[in-house]
């Protein structure tokens, strides 16, 4: 929203830039807005937010550039700004203690993995969802944008304001805060880990 | 014995860990080189070879089961509404 150039379209040009352009990431951020606030309600009131102040802004958007990332990244903005301070939930991350573990040398520990992909093919059900759901509001966010969405380091760091290198680390970290708990339920399911 | 140079050698000359490697090459960041030098590196590193079955099969299990069934029916109308009351 603050790429600087402002642009000048006519109410037509405005209006094919809405339908043709915003429109169409209308399931994607839903479920983006949805898995950020975790109340279908919530998640509404979130992209409807997100889509008015995008027509409202519409001339800081170039148009026929990246649409699905500015998107996303005011509806993140106004989750923080809006969502989370009234709803008061902090972030519990200690951001510290996720780059130093990214760094750390000790690398078998951590790729070695307690989780087999035969256990994985039988999370049929809500599984995985809940796991995701279960993470902290942050690590969840870098979750959807990468694997959910196929967003690139670079938009990721784009749509959080972060480097590119706490993208890696983040995303490294929810990673394995997901297995964590896949491998709670694969224990729970009657596997054992290899 | 000896690899092909390592195209995972950051600037600052260190070399990038196998799960470093591992997660630009899940997430598709890789160059052609590093591409190619990872998977022969997968060859003869069990850890990673392992890892990167499993870590696979949740990025596609992710992306089957979480989703979601799109947007409410009305969203885009209630949209549309709102943008044209508070235009005019
Ligand atoms: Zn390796």
């Amino acid at each position: 929203m603050d790429e600087g150039v402002r642009q000048v379209y006519t109410e037509a040009e405005k209006q094919e830039i809405f339908e043709k352009e915003f429109l169409p990431h209308i399931n994607a951020m839903y479920n983006f807005g949805y898995r950020l606030t975790l109340e279908r309600d919530d998640a509404k009131d979130l992209v409807q937010d997100t889509y008015f102040k995008a027509y409202r802004f519409i001339e800081s958007f170039q148009k026929g550039t990246n649409a699905k990332a500015w998107l996303f990244r005011i509806l993140k903005n106004s989750f923080i700004n809006d969502y989370r301070k009234k709803t008061k939930e902090p972030s519990k991350v200690d951001y510290q203690e996720v780059e130093t573990y990214y760094n750390s040398d000790d690398v078998h520990r951590q790729i070695t993995p307690d989780l087999r992909v035969d256990s994985l093919k039988d999370m049929i059900g809500d599984e995985i969802s809940n796991a995701l759901n279960s993470l902290d509001v942050d690590f969840r966010t870098v979750i959807i944008l990468c694997d959910l969405e196929g967003f690139k380091y670079e938009e990721m760091a784009k749509i959080l304001d972060i480097p590119i290198g706490t993208v890696r680390s983040r995303l490294h970290r929810a990673r394995q805060l997901l297995k964590d708990k896949l491998s709670e339920y694969a224990k729970s399911m009657g596997y054992k880990n290899t | 014995m000896s690899e092909p140079t390592n195209p995972f050698v950051s600037s600052s000359g260190r070399r990038a860990t196998c799960m470093e490697m591992l997660q630009l090459f899940l997430d598709g960041e890789v160059t052609t080189e590093q591409r190619e030098y990872f998977l022969s590196h997968m060859d003869h590193c069990m850890p990673c070879f392992k890892s990167y079955q499993v870590d696979m099969a949740i990025k596609q299990l992710l992306k089957d089961r979480c989703c979601g069934d799109g947007a409410p029916v009305d969203l885009v109308a209630q949209i549309k509404a709102q943008i044209i009351q508070k235009d005019s």
